[in-house]
């Protein structure tokens, strides 16, 4: 085949196909990825570039990063547990014969087409301590007396920013999960049926094993969503009751836009990158072998 | 042979619906108190001033037209562009072998494990540097290359459910590549292109970190920014607040539940990549 008399290979063909998104991704992505890293080391943007390590040594005795990435630890573990349950649970109950099914599958995935920062001010509205509904409806059922005050406590608002979190994207991990339902065949649940299984031992002898790909994919992208939520908890809690609940995120933003400490800022936001990069190995060597 | 569905499973899906209504339920209602019932304590379960002012107050007033339009441009185009420059590198990946073939679709999929903070200072210096900073484009080239690597596995999982032969058909009547891809497999995978342009408008609709870093001209402000901002106020008019939390996430829904179908179906067709 020839384009202006030139012959070219069906190789090169097929990476010409492939180059103008990958020049964009280099581009908007790789530069800036690869600029972050130099200027972390003090290598770029800065008047006398010299290899030092001066930010990362600030970053191990920073306690405010040492409070961030523990705080991302436990919101991320407690988040993606409450989507993996709920996101099963759920997908349990839709993958059975019900009446009214589209109305449910509709309302159950709504919560995920409110973008984070939007879901983060309406849920901060929902735990207003005096006009928010969750303390209206306590005070209504008399399960307290006096308005609770939910984000003005450490423990408080973190639970709140993990019912919230969940509350948003679980309905995409239980879209993912439903769709790895429907795909074990039919015939393994009757054979099981057959063998006198109880709809518990069928659960955990053919549901769990065909689902355990999906699951793994589920919680290794959602683990690599949530480390790196910003809008959320960005608009529900800023990061307060003082730092209580400031995210990895959100310390990167800060530490850049509010004190200027872009080197350092570039230092908290490469380990981020590193750790969800370790977290992630897994599934990319997975889709890997598939492809090759 | 369908067993019985026992009643505790409606009780929990609307124990599930309830769940998931709430806070949309207290956005609505809210949005049409007025300013003074929406704090009241306690609060007022269903509204008793019921007005529209909020509405008029974001959409005259505040100027959340102007937001809510740059919302709709920005995430039109990004949706559109990342789908085209998609379609193209999945088509690549699915028809054509080449050297470090493999490679580069991991190095996609790996973009997504870099976190927006990290990239968004260098870009934001680039972006100054060209001077595009402060620029609709600049902030849609962003989002067009965060949303390009999920639209390529989406694509590919779609062009490699074609089989080839057609394409090889078309080619043996004379059509070259493109045309090949143009009107063969273009029409066959159209539901599929249709799901992955409403995913990355999704995206794009719902971004505020990168405009938030990317854009400060107050007629560029997007809605999810414009939403941000009235966080950073002394004080929040907590029924105008939710009167543009409602445009906000009207749009998203709107489009979810027309293209409800599709969308299920790019996820169950296994191509869950954010």
């Amino acid at each position: 085949m020839a384009i202006r008399g030139l012959r070219i290979s069906e190789e090169l063909r097929g990476f010409l196909f492939v180059a103008p998104a990958l020049l964009l991704l280099v581009l908007v992505l790789g530069f800036p990825a690869i600029a972050a890293g130099l200027q972390s080391l003090n290598l770029m943007w800065v008047e006398k570039p010299a290899f030092s390590l001066a930010a990362y040594r600030q970053l191990a005795e920073d306690p405010a990063f040492t409070r961030a990435a523990l705080n991302t630890a436990m919101f991320v573990t407690a988040t993606v547990a409450f989507h993996l349950l709920a996101g099963l649970g759920l997908a349990l109950l839709l993958n059975m014969e019900l009446r009214f099914k589209w109305f449910f599958r509709v309302a159950a995935l709504l919560p995920w087409t409110v973008p984070d920062v939007v879901a983060g001010l309406v849920w901060r509205f929902m735990v207003d301590p005096l006009a928010g509904l969750v303390n209206s409806l306590a005070i209504t059922l008399r399960l307290t007396n006096e308005p609770v005050d939910w984000l003005g406590d450490v423990m408080l608002a973190r639970i709140c920013l993990v019912v919230a979190e969940g509350w948003r994207a679980y309905p995409f991990i239980m879209l993912i999960l439903l769709a790895g339902l429907q795909a074990i065949p039919r015939a393994q649940y009757e054979a099981a049926q057959i063998d006198g299984a109880s709809a518990w031992q069928s659960f955990i002898h053919v549901t769990l094993p065909n689902l355990r790909t999906m699951l793994i994919i589920a919680l290794v992208l959602d683990t690599i969503w949530e480390c790196r939520l910003f809008g959320m908890v960005f608009s529900l809690t800023g990061g307060g009751p003082g730092d209580a609940t400031q995210t990895l995120p959100l310390l990167v933003y800060r530490q850049n836009f509010e004190f200027f400490n872009t080197a350092y800022s570039a230092a908290i936001a490469v380990v981020l990158a590193l750790a969800m990069f370790a977290i992630a190995v897994p599934y990319l060597r997975m889709t890997m072998k598939q492809q090759a | 042979m369908t067993r019985r569905v026992p009643a505790a499973v409606y009780f929990a899906l609307f124990a599930m619906v309830a769940f998931n209504f709430a806070p949309f339920y207290w956005m609505v209602t809210s949005s049409l108190k007025d300013s003074t019932e929406v704090v009241s304590f306690p609060a007022t379960l269903w509204p008793r001033t019921f007005t529209g002012a909020a509405y008029r107050e974001i959409w005259l007033h505040a100027g959340f037209t102007g937001y809510f339009l740059n919302s709709l441009i920005i995430a039109a185009v990004t949706a559109v562009l990342s789908s085209t420059f998609g379609l193209f590198a999945a088509y690549g990946f699915s028809r054509f072998r080449f050297p470090f073939r493999t490679a580069l679709m991991t190095l996609f999929l790996a973009t997504q494990m870099i976190p927006g903070v990290l990239l968004v200072v260098p870009y934001f210096k680039l972006l100054t540097q060209v001077g595009l900073f402060d620029t609709r484009i600049g902030l849609i080239l962003a989002l067009t290359s965060i949303t390009l690597p999920f639209s390529v596995w989406m694509l590919k999982g779609y062009i490699d459910a074609v089989p080839a032969e057609i394409d090889q058909a078309a080619m043996m009547d004379g059509a070259t590549r493109l045309q090949a891809l143009r009107l063969v497999v273009l029409p066959t995978v159209l539901p599929g292109l249709v799901a992955t342009m409403t995913f990355a408008f999704l995206l794009a609709w719902g971004d505020v970190l990168w405009a938030l870093c990317l854009i400060s001209d107050e007629a560029k402000l997007t809605m999810t920014l414009g939403i941000a901002r009235l966080i950073g106020q002394f004080r929040v008019d907590w029924s105008q607040a939710m009167a543009a939390v409602v445009i906000a996430s009207v749009i998203p829904a709107l489009l979810y539940l027309m293209m409800q179908r599709f969308l299920v179906r790019g996820v169950a067709e296994g191509s869950v990549r954010d």
